[in-house]
């Protein structure tokens, strides 16, 4: 019965409308990184090569091969523009629930969800991230030992775009994870147990 | 009641150590010579940076997992510890991801850039990294998991103290 009746107020405290210096820096973090990821969706998912290669001659015109490199050839790509759009949606969410969702009602489950949600926003990042990283590599040096040909050489704008949607994909990454930890503090805060002995 | 609540943490604990480190030492033993047409063909983990990566993430979370078995229970570091797991399981996930992607191109190639699949050539050393990516993959699936019995447990004796 305590507890229940300090689950309550804390609740009811977390709804006052006013936010605490903190939550500024948390909010502006999450923006931040809704950018970074959005970015990195976006430039990825635009990023498009296409190169006339003469292939042979007949007679005496060449006969020329448009190739094009697009994102959609590697799964890499792929899933890492999946895993980045899931990422700034996932942002974007948390910044309209800071926003609008103090009439929910979490039943003192908030700021679990929250920390939960997070980690596994960071996880899926991570992953995206970390595929399309080594993919990228592959791409600019090639592999000798299995006789993969490096493409950066001949697609130099699809390279470019795309080291710059993995850049701005990491720093969302990185703000990820502060955001994370700040929001798995939260939890581990003695603030809570102060508001269940509260009679 | 805690005490079946520890030994079930101490059990995940161990199955993910044991799953990373599995995985840290089955692709770093993976090697595979193999001649074809004259040109001689040698397959090992580290002609690829992904690979290299994924040994390297594997094998400190593999140290991290066997420092953390020897936490005493009621130290304050447990705080870090929830923090470090975070991670740590970035970590392990990044690199299987990145090994994975690395793999599926070396099984199946990449029309589009001209890049050949090599696993009809070395045959043992693909299914080696098959059964090293296996092990990475239950490594990486138990730190979610240990990650989000952390976060339980944290949130769970803070709301049923009583002062």
């Amino acid at each position: 019965m305590a507890t229940q009746g300090g689950g309550k107020s804390e609740v009811g405290v977390n709804s006052s409308p006013a936010l605490k210096p903190k939550d500024w820096v948390l909010l502006s973090l999450r923006l931040v990184a809704f950018f970074a990821t959005a970015t990195a969706t976006i430039v990825m998912a635009l990023n498009k090569q296409t190169n006339t290669v003469v292939v042979a001659t007949v007679g005496n015109t060449p006969v020329k091969v448009a190739v094009t490199a697009k994102f959609q050839q590697t799964p890499a790509f792929v899933f890492f523009v999946v895993a980045n759009a899931m990422a700034s949606f996932h942002n974007w969410m948390m910044i309209v629930v800071e926003f609008y969702g103090h009439k929910i009602d979490y039943k003192g489950l908030r700021l679990a969800i929250i920390a939960i949600l997070d980690m596994m926003t960071v996880a899926l990042a991570s992953a995206g991230d970390g595929a399309a990283t080594f993919m990228a590599d592959l791409g600019k040096n090639g592999n000798s030992h299995a006789r993969w040909n490096k493409i950066c050489d001949k697609f130099h704008a699809y390279c470019d775009r795309g080291s710059g949607a993995l850049i701005a994909s990491f720093i969302g990454l990185l703000i990820l994870l502060i955001i994370n930890v700040m929001s798995i503090s939260k939890l581990l805060k003695p603030k809570h147990t102060a508001y269940i002995g509260v009679p | 009641m805690a005490k079946t609540k520890r030994l079930c943490l101490l059990l995940a604990r161990l199955m993910a150590l044991g799953a990373t480190l599995s995985a840290a030492i089955v692709m770093a033993t993976s090697h595979e010579k193999a001649s074809f047409y004259a040109v001689s063909f040698e397959a090992k983990y580290d002609n690829t940076p992904a690979f290299k990566y994924f040994v390297i993430a594997n094998a400190v979370a593999s140290v991290y997992g066997l420092l953390v078995l020897f936490l005493p229970s009621k130290s304050l570091l447990w705080r870090l510890v929830i923090v470090l797991d975070v991670v740590f399981t970035m970590l392990v996930t990044s690199s299987i991801s990145a090994a994975l992607a690395i793999a599926e191109v070396g099984k199946k190639g990449n029309s589009s850039a001209g890049w050949l699949p090599i696993c009809a050539q070395v045959q043992k050393y693909c299914d080696q990294v098959k059964g090293a990516l296996i092990a990475g993959f239950i490594g990486a699936i138990i730190y979610l998991l240990l990650l989000l019995y952390s976060i339980h447990n944290v949130w769970d004796p803070l709301f049923k103290q009583n002062t």
